[in-house]
């Protein structure tokens, strides 16, 4: 029989509630000192990544995070029998424990922002022109007028890069009020301005989320997507975390539910 | 299903258009296999090469800007880095890589270029 994981939690006792997981199997704790795995039972490797099952498997770390501090096992992680998950337990127990104590408490929000960089961009070479901030580069040959045209790209790109950063600044200003710790990605494409994640502690939760509404209404160009509250999938940190995966004939299954995950801001461990 | 976890957006097209291109960008591993090793190894040894180009090419824009080449060196820069871009463009050309294919992930430093 296989076990099908979903997290590891802060607690070695039985769960109380009844929870059900993939293939409709009641979830259960193997516990390893004061920690423990939840897992269900299951037959055959899923062979299909299905929204259902994707769904199951958040749904029971969700009803877990109403109990538990809960670090979040990367979908689709089947182990062969109890031995080898007490055994995964064993080897990274401190690291278990270190990332159960800091995230405790805590939870994920997910923050993109689209914002309009053809108007940006255009609106960079139009003030260029108009202040004429010529280059000082010679054009008697084409070799210097190679150089010239490539540094009046260059100077607009910079423009560019200064004006996002500048917005992610301010918008990261509010959100690291309520934030414990945060990871951002600058420009992922030229319209994704920013994707962030901020791992937030469960009291501040509202004010997070005021925070966001403020700079959504203060940025009406631009366009936002909230996601949340999720457990902490960006910051569970493990020293030697490819070693915990170790079932590589399901990667492809794994990149597509990344694709998904990563529209709503989670990721994996 | 009773799932907390909510996804608030106007745009939700734009969204996932914006993240498949992001992730359409970069492999999560080399495509390597008899048939197409040939395109692997190049868009590998290019995107190394694009990278060192994209550098020289900044390093020759600060020292433009400031204003600390001669005229003559000028010449010379342009004349290397015109070069190197069309040689790069032909390269590109002979393996049919496209500009956004010269990139590769990095893991947890984030991508190359």
């Amino acid at each position: 029989m296989k076990l099908y994981t979903y997290g590891i939690i802060d607690s070695s006792k039985q769960i109380n509630e009844p929870i059900y997981g993939l293939e409709r199997a009641c979830v259960y704790n193997i516990p390893y000192c004061d920690i423990g795995m939840v897992v269900s039972e299951c037959t055959e490797p899923v062979q299909n990544v299905t929204k259902g099952s994707v769904l199951a498997h958040e749904e029971v770390i969700e009803r877990l995070m109403g109990y538990f501090t809960v670090l979040p096992v990367r979908f689709h992680t089947v182990f062969d029998g109890r031995g080898g998950v007490v055994s995964l337990m064993q080897s990274y127990y401190k690291d278990f424990r270190d990332n159960l104590d800091r995230l405790r408490n805590k939870v994920e929000f997910g923050i993109k922002v689209i914002w309009p960089s053809d108007k940006i961009k255009e609106h960079i070479i139009n003030t260029y022109k108009k202040n004429d901030q010529k280059v000082s580069v010679p054009d008697d040959s084409s070799n210097k007028r190679f150089i010239r045209k490539k540094l009046e790209k260059y100077k607009i790109n910079e423009e560019f890069e200064k004006k996002a950063n500048k917005f992610i600044n301010v918008m990261d200003i509010f959100f690291s009020k309520f934030a414990a710790e945060k990871k951002l990605k600058k420009l992922k494409t030229k319209n994704l301005l920013l994707d962030a994640v901020y791992l937030v502690e469960k009291d501040k939760q509202d004010d997070f989320k005021e925070a966001f509404e403020h700079i959504k209404n203060a940025h009406a160009s631009f366009k936002f997507l909230f996601s949340g509250l999720w457990p902490p999938y960006n910051f569970v940190i493990l020293p030697k975390k490819n070693d915990l995966v170790r079932n590589l004939a399901q990667e492809d299954l794994f990149d597509k539910v990344i694709q998904h995950q990563d529209l709503v801001g989670a990721d994996k461990i | 299903m009773t799932l907390n976890s909510v996804v608030e957006t106007d745009f939700p097209e734009e969204f996932i258009e914006e993240m498949e291109k992001s992730s359409d960008v970069l492999p999560k591993k080399i495509d390597a296999n008899p048939k197409n090793v040939e395109k692997g190894l190049a868009k590998l040894v290019l995107t190394l090469i694009e990278l060192i180009r994209k550098l020289l090419e900044k390093q020759a824009m600060r020292r433009v800007e400031v204003g600390s080449l001669s005229e003559e060196e000028i010449e010379r820069v342009g004349e290397t880095l015109m070069k190197l871009e069309n040689k790069m463009k032909e390269l590109k050309q002979i393996f049919g890589l496209k500009d956004e294919e010269l990139n590769l992930n990095l893991g947890p430093l984030g991508d190359l270029m």
